[in-house]
Order: C-alpha cells, then sequence, then structure tokens
C-alpha cells in the first residue's frame, strides 16, 4: 500500500512538468490551430544553452534558468516566423512540415555545440527533502511539482483573468468570431507562442534540474510526453492537457514500481496508442 | 562506378521505399510519423529469414516486406479511425513502441558454431546472405534500383486506377467517399498493409546491405525525413517523394564541406520551398503541365 | 452615418461588389435585400473590414474607413452579429458576452459589468443560461446572445447578417422586435435580409442588392408599390 501511494505522490509530481509540456502544445495547437513539432527540439536548444552557462559560471543558477527560457524563447520566435507566419496562408499540415523541417535544424544545431553528448545541468544543492509519514518527498521532485504548479497557477490566472488571456480563449474557441469582437487574431497568435515557448523553456528548466543532466534525446522525449498529455486530455483543452500530464505521469511512476524501467517507456507509448486508438475525438479529428 | 557512388545509390534506393511508403498514406490524408517501424520489422524479418533460416536472398527480403505488410494491417484494424494529428502522433508511438520492444528481443538459434540472431539492444548482426552468395554490390545497387523502377510504375499504374481514385477520396473527406460507396475502411487497411510492405522492403534491402540491423534504425528521424521527402518532392505523383531522397541524400551529400550541416541547409531549403511550393516541386499542376508537355510532344 | 460609394469588392478574379453604393442614415433602420449570392455578406464584411475592397470609398461618421483593419472597425463603433451567430461555442454566455465587450474591457471594467446587467435584464433567457457553454443553445437562444454580444461594445451602428436564418417564425418575431426596440433607443442598424417582408417592417429605407449591384432603394412602401419586385421578393401579385 505504501508502495502505490509512494508511487502515486511520484507519479503526480512528474506529471506536473508533463502538464507543462502538454500546456506549451495546447497554447500553439488551440490557438493557431497547427502541431508545433518543433516544440521539444526549441526546449532542447534551451537546456543545453543553460547547461554551457552553468558550466561557465557555476553557482550563477539564476543565470542557467535564463539562458534556458530565453533560448527556448528565440527558436520560438524562429519557429513562428518561419513555419506558421510565412505559412498562415497554407494548409495547417504544411505548417507541421515546416516545423518538422526546424526539428531537424535545431537537433543538428545541438550536436554541432557539442563535445560530448550529454552534458551536466545544474540543480540547486540546498533543497531538503520532505517526509509526509512513509512518504518521501524527494527535493528534486519537490522542485519540479511545485515550480511546475506556480507557473500553472500563473499561467491560468493569465488566461482567465485578463483581457489578453480572454482574448486568447477566444481566439481559440473561435478566430472569426473574434476578430468581430475586435481581437487582432495574428498578434494574438504570436502572443500564444511567446507564451508556450516561455512555458516550455521553464519544464526544460524544472526538468533537467531534476535529472541534472541532458542529453540530445530530449527533444524526441518531450515531444512525446507533450503530445500524450495534450491527447489525452483532449486536443486543445488546456485543463485537459493539466489532467493529461498527470494521469501519463501517475502510469509511468506506478508501471516503474511494478514492473520495471524497461517497461515504464513502453507503457507511455502503450498508452498514447490507446488514447488514439479509443478516443472518440480521435474519430472526429479531421485528416490534415 | 566507385564504391561510393554504389553506396550512395543503394542508400537512396532503400529510403526511396520508406518515402513511397510515407506518400502512400499521404494519399489517404494520413501523416505517418512510424513508418521507420516497418523498416525494422522488415528488417528483422528479411535477416531472421535469410541469416537463421538459410532462405534464398530474393526469399528473405519477401519475408521482410510481408511481415510489414501484416503488421501494417493489423495496425490498421487500431488506428485507421484516428485522423490529423491523433494518427500522426498514434504512428509517432507507434514507431518508438517498435524501438523499445526490440531491446528486448532476444531470438537466437545455433547456426554453424555460433548463435545468431536478435540479440536486444546489442541488435542483429551477421546477415551475411549477400555477400555470401556471391552477388556483387554493384549487381544489388542495379537489382535495388530496378525494383523500385518497377514499384514506382505499380504505384502510378494503382493511383490511375479506380482503386487510386478511391484512395484519393478517402484522403479528401471519408464522410462523403463513405457515402459514395467507397469501403473506407478496407481502402485505410489495404494501403496501410501496403505502405508497410513497401517500407519493409527497404528495411530487407538494407539489412542484406549493411549485414546488421539494431532497434535505434526505427529512429523516427527516418520517419520525418521520409514524409519530407514526399512533400518536398512533390505530392502530385510518387516520383516526387524519390526526388526528394535524391536531392537530399545525392545532392547535399556530394557536398563534402556540408557535413554536419546537411539537415540543417536540407532543413532550410524545405522551409524555402514550402513557403514557395506548398505542395512540393512536383505538386499536382506540375504534373498536369508536365504531362501535357509529353503529350503534345507525341504528337 | 455610413456612406458607401461604388465600392468594388472581389474574391480573386470573380467580383462579388461590382461598385456599390448605399447610405445608411443615423437612427435609421436600413435593410438590404436580395437572393442568394448577390453579395450581401460580402458587403457586410467589407464594412467589417474582414475583407479589403478593390475600389471605392467608405465613410463612417465623416472619417474614411476603407482599409482598416477588422479590430479597428469594431474600436470605431461597428459591431457585426454574422451569419450563423458564430458565437464562442466552449465559452459560457457570460464568457461570450464579456468576449463581446473586448474592447473596452482594458479601460471601462465598471460599465462592462453594468451592461452585462443590463443585457441579462433585456435578455432574461440569457440570464437564465448565464452559465452554460454556448454551443449548447437553441438557435433562436443563440442568435440573442450574438445579438447581445455585438452589443456590449455599446457600438453606434449595428450590423446583422440574416438574424432570421434558420429560426422558428416566433422566435424571428422576438428577434425582429428586440431589433427595433434597440433602434427606438437610438442605435442605428444594418440589416441583411432574405424574409424581405419582415425586414420591409421594421425598415426606414430598403436597398435590392442583385449580382454585385444596387437595383433599387426606397422606402418600404416605394418598395411593395414597385410591381416588379414586390412579386420577386414579397409574393405578391399586383401593386
Amino acid at each position: 500500500m505504501v508502495d502505490f501511494l509512494q508511487a502515486l505522490v511520484d507519479g503526480v509530481m512528474l506529471g506536473a512538468t508533463y502538464s507543462l509540456l502538454g500546456l506549451g502544445f495546447t497554447l500553439i495547437f488551440g490557438v493557431l490551430r497547427r502541431l508545433n513539432l518543433a516544440f521539444g527540439p526549441t526546449i532542447l536548444v534551451g537546456i543545453y544553452a543553460g547547461s554551457h552557462v552553468g558550466l561557465a559560471w557555476p553557482g550563477a543558477l539564476w543565470a542557467v534558468v535564463a539562458a534556458t527560457v530565453v533560448a527556448a524563447i528565440l527558436c520560438g520566435i524562429y519557429v513562428e516566423r518561419c513555419s506558421f507566419r510565412a505559412l498562415a496562408r497554407q494548409a495547417p499540415v504544411v505548417s507541421m512540415i515546416s516545423t518538422f523541417a526546424v526539428w531537424m535544424q535545431l537537433q543538428e544545431l545541438v550536436s554541432l555545440f557539442e563535445a560530448s553528448r550529454t552534458m551536466p545541468y545544474p540543480s540547486p544543492a540546498w533543497l531538503p527533502a520532505l517526509t509526509v509519514g512513509p512518504i518521501l518527498l524527494r527535493s528534486d521532485a519537490l522542485l519540479m511539482w511545485s515550480g511546475a504548479t506556480a507557473i500553472m497557477l500563473a499561467l491560468f490566472v493569465l488566461l482567465y483573468r485578463t483581457r489578453f488571456g480572454t482574448a486568447v480563449r477566444a481566439v481559440a474557441d473561435s478566430s472569426e468570431a473574434a476578430t468581430l469582437m475586435g481581437v487582432n487574431v495574428s498578434v494574438i497568435g504570436a502572443a500564444a507562442f511567446l507564451l508556450a515557448s516561455t512555458v516550455g523553456g521553464l519544464a526544460g528548466v524544472l526538468i533537467a534540474q531534476s535529472q541534472q543532466q541532458v542529453t540530445p534525446y530530449f527533444g524526441l522525449w518531450a515531444t512525446v510526453k507533450g503530445l500524450t498529455a495534450m491527447l489525452l486530455g483532449g486536443a486543445g483543452s488546456l485543463p485537459g492537457a493539466v489532467a493529461g500530464g498527470v494521469i501519463l505521469g501517475v502510469v509511468e511512476t506506478q508501471t516503474l514500481w511494478h514492473f520495471g524501467g524497461q517497461w515504464r517507456d513502453l507503457a507511455s507509448f502503450a498508452l498514447l496508442f490507446l488514447v488514439v486508438a479509443l478516443s472518440p475525438r480521435a474519430r472526429s479529428e479531421p485528416t490534415l | 562506378m566507385s564504391d561510393y557512388a554504389v553506396s550512395l545509390l543503394v542508400r537512396i534506393g532503400v529510403e526511396a521505399f520508406v518515402a513511397l511508403s510515407a506518400y502512400l498514406l499521404l494519399v489517404i490524408g494520413r501523416i505517418s510519423f512510424g513508418q521507420q517501424a516497418f523498416f525494422v520489422i522488415g528488417g528483422y524479418a528479411a535477416g531472421i529469414a535469410t541469416a537463421l533460416y538459410g532462405a534464398p536472398l530474393a526469399v528473405g527480403i519477401m519475408v521482410g516486406a510481408v511481415a510489414a505488410g501484416v503488421a501494417g494491417a493489423l495496425l490498421s484494424a487500431v488506428m485507421a479511425p484516428a485522423g490529423g494529428i491523433y494518427f500522426a502522433a498514434g504512428s509517432l508511438a507507434f514507431g518508438e513502441l517498435v524501438r523499445v520492444a526490440l531491446l528486448s528481443f532476444h531470438y537466437q538459434v545455433p547456426v554453424g558454431a555460433d548463435l545468431t540472431g536478435p540479440a536486444g539492444a546489442d541488435g542483429f548482426r551477421g546477415i551475411r546472405a549477400l555477400f555470401t552468395g556471391g552477388m556483387s554490390v554493384t549487381t544489388y545497387m542495379l537489382a535495388v534500383s530496378g525494383l523500385l523502377a518497377v514499384t514506382s510504375v505499380v504505384i502510378v499504374l494503382l493511383l490511375s486506377s479506380r482503386w487510386g481514385e478511391a484512395m484519393r477520396m478517402v484522403g479528401e473527406d471519408e464522410t462523403a467517399s463513405a457515402s459514395l460507396g467507397v469501403r473506407v475502411r478496407r481502402v485505410a487497411a489495404l494501403t496501410m498493409a501496403g505502405a508497410g510492405a513497401l517500407a519493409g522492403l527497404g528495411g530487407g534491402l538494407f539489412v542484406h546491405y549493411v549485414t546488421y540491423i539494431e532497434p535505434g534504425h526505427s529512429d523516427v528521424m527516418l520517419g520525418v525525413h521520409s514524409l519530407a521527402y514526399a512533400f518536398i518532392g512533390g505530392l502530385g505523383t510518387p516520383l516526387g517523394p524519390i526526388i526528394g531522397v535524391a536531392l537530399d541524400i545525392g545532392l547535399l551529400e556530394s557536398f563534402r564541406f556540408l557535413a554536419g550541416y546537411r539537415m540543417i541547409v536540407f532543413g532550410g531549403l524545405v522551409m524555402g520551398l514550402l513557403v514557395v511550393r506548398p505542395r512540393g516541386l512536383l505538386d499536382e499542376v506540375a504534373v498536369h503541365r508536365l504531362s501535357r508537355l509529353v503529350a503534345w510532344g507525341r504528337r | 452615418m455610413l456612406e458607401v460609394r461604388e465600392v468594388v469588392t472581389s474574391y480573386g478574379m470573380i467580383q462579388a461588389l461590382k461598385g456599390v453604393s448605399l447610405a445608411a442614415r443615423e437612427g435609421e433602420v436600413t435593410c438590404i435585400l436580395g437572393p442568394n449570392g448577390a453579395g450581401k455578406t460580402t458587403l457586410l464584411y467589407t464594412i467589417a473590414g474582414i475583407l479589403r475592397p478593390r475600389s471605392g470609398s467608405i465613410s463612417f461618421q465623416g472619417r474614411e474607413l476603407a482599409g482598416t483593419s477588422a479590430a479597428d472597425v469594431v474600436g470605431r463603433g461597428i459591431s457585426l452579429v454574422p451569419e450563423n451567430r458564430l458565437v464562442f461555442p466552449h465559452m459560457t454566455v457570460r464568457e461570450n458576452l464579456l468576449a463581446g465587450a473586448y474592447v473596452r474591457l482594458g479601460r471601462d471594467r465598471a460599465g462592462v459589468e453594468a451592461d452585462l446587467d443590463a443585457m441579462f435584464a433585456r435578455f432574461p433567457i440569457l440570464k437564465q443560461r448565464a452559465g452554460q457553454a454556448a454551443g449548447t443553445l437553441s438557435g433562436g437562444e443563440q442568435q440573442m446572445l450574438a445579438v447581445a454580444r455585438a452589443l456590449m461594445a455599446r457600438p453606434r451602428l449595428l450590423m446583422m447578417d440574416e438574424p432570421s436564418l434558420g429560426l422558428a417564425p416566433l422566435v424571428v418575431e422576438q428577434i425582429f422586435q428586440i431589433v427595433q426596440g434597440l433602434n427606438r433607443e437610438g442605435i442605428t442598424v444594418l440589416l441583411v435580409e432574405q424574409n424581405a417582408r419582415l425586414a420591409l417592417s421594421i425598415a426606414h429605407h430598403a436597398y435590392l442588392l442583385e449580382q454585385g449591384r444596387i437595383a433599387f432603394h426606397g422606402t418600404p412602401s416605394e418598395v411593395s408599390a414597385n410591381e416588379g419586385i414586390s412579386r420577386a421578393y414579397l409574393g405578391i401579385k399586383g401593386g
């Protein structure tokens, strides 16, 4: 029973970061109706940038965070300009193809800058671990979870309590109607992109500091996690992405505890697979 | 012909099969990031047939294609109803699922003095049917090219038949197609099986050329590249993906100074091309114009 | 208040509006009649800034409007209730209304809240459904929501595209009574309608748009007096 609870708690904490990744995908897909496949790779560039800064200035954690987020945002602007804005009049699938051309580029960019493939990522050393009864809350996991939750809360305040947020949700619901309300749809689209890149960069910081390293495989990994979280909750739904992330996290950690490491990845792919096979939304989604 | 040129042509041929596989699915309106899974399934199956059970080379490769085709048909039972990004994400998951599953796949059989066969993460080595059979590499390359040519002709014929019409209808609008009597499920299943077989064929050809295969060959980049080839080459004809492959591997590879920057340049080319020609170089309009030119030339 | 002069709007090679001129006088209800495909929605979209005219001018309250972006047109005081309502389906009724006041949200939060209460008072059915997702409302309720939402921007000119489309006759009567009421309170209305009889019953001035051109305009009695028009659009034999 204790094992189950521990895994559950671990899963929820891990799931919070998956939720962030899912939110990043959802912000772009929901508002712009196009899938950004370069999202994971832009975070990858961010965490490698952070890693370099961490090596050059040990102890300057804020610089690492800033470097990660700024690099992610810069990549995000690149994607938005070249794959979305430039192709705004084309079918959504064309933007998606363009984003995976960017994926190829960013992946190669990262490998160009690396002597060795895995690099260290700094994490705060001064965090305590907590024990609540028999449940252990590791310090890095706790940071990951509290950071992700804080970001999500801020995001929801932004989206549900501000004029800007109203515009974003209006465009996501019906961009035609939003135009009639006086919303500048293309400005909101670019802003949503910026927001998604920021959230992604922050997610990258939280995940990398927890793993204390970054690998080139992160781009694909983040893409699969984010897509799964988004689709689990119903593509385009922000609360859905949060729920989807948590579900994914719980499923993964439960699988890890009961069946071991190699089954964990299998379980998360299988979950995505099940969603695709069984979700009624999947059937009604038009072919791109 | 230099060894390098031969190896280049074999690579182009092999990847062209995977690109064609992605292309077939595009015709029925499905974006797949998972064709690399069928590539690898075909490779493993072909390798098992020749290296473990002594099948002749051609038979082994056919076995690979059939195995991958069956996998495609089975997958369609689960995935065919999904559309849009669900299908794309699901196919991505399938590609990774196969890769991870293969990491635990051990199947070793004594052949001669050694144990041969898939050894999980270490892959599957010693697939030497091409080299022990006495065929020269150049002959193999010609066989691959010939097979590719025949396949392209078959696909062109298929797409201009009534069957191809049904495929295009499914790609445009499934509900409307169904109401016009198109057996959407059947079209999807057969197309996925065919696409799987094509990728598996590429896998079988690949595995005998390089003599080994490993789970890492189910690489999402392969799937992503295949789609990119289809798009830059052009959606108007199956020649499009082949041209895309040739452009990337042939052209860019030959610029040695681009080594290390190839993906960046190729990616940039794709992005630029999509702005100018969103449906690729040989899009439907270009193909139409070309065919009229040919018809005019014949007169 | 609104003057459209020789406006030409095209979709690629096809000219949808071939030089349309009309005027909507302040405080009046002006209606635009015409068959399907005549260009009525194109005209409204051109005024609303969603489409750009090839040539011609549109002036609103003395200032040129043509070329203004759709978002800025709302800011100038023109709201459009589109064909098919276009409510925000996943947002609640209340959120829809707040979204309607988007141009005012930054500077006049108190005024927006007051208007919200006023809308609920004017449209009690919306108050009942305030927390419901707009996509689940009936056609007539959505139409009322669309009108109320457009009003939240406090427009000086309210444009309506086929408000009767797809609605039961009783509901249509309700909507038109509301429109007439709004006009009496001082809102200028530009109304596109296929239901000529109903439109003429509340209009002060009418235009007939056929194949991208104004074929006729006049008061409702002038329209009914015209034999050809009344037979084609009002189903009346003889003048």
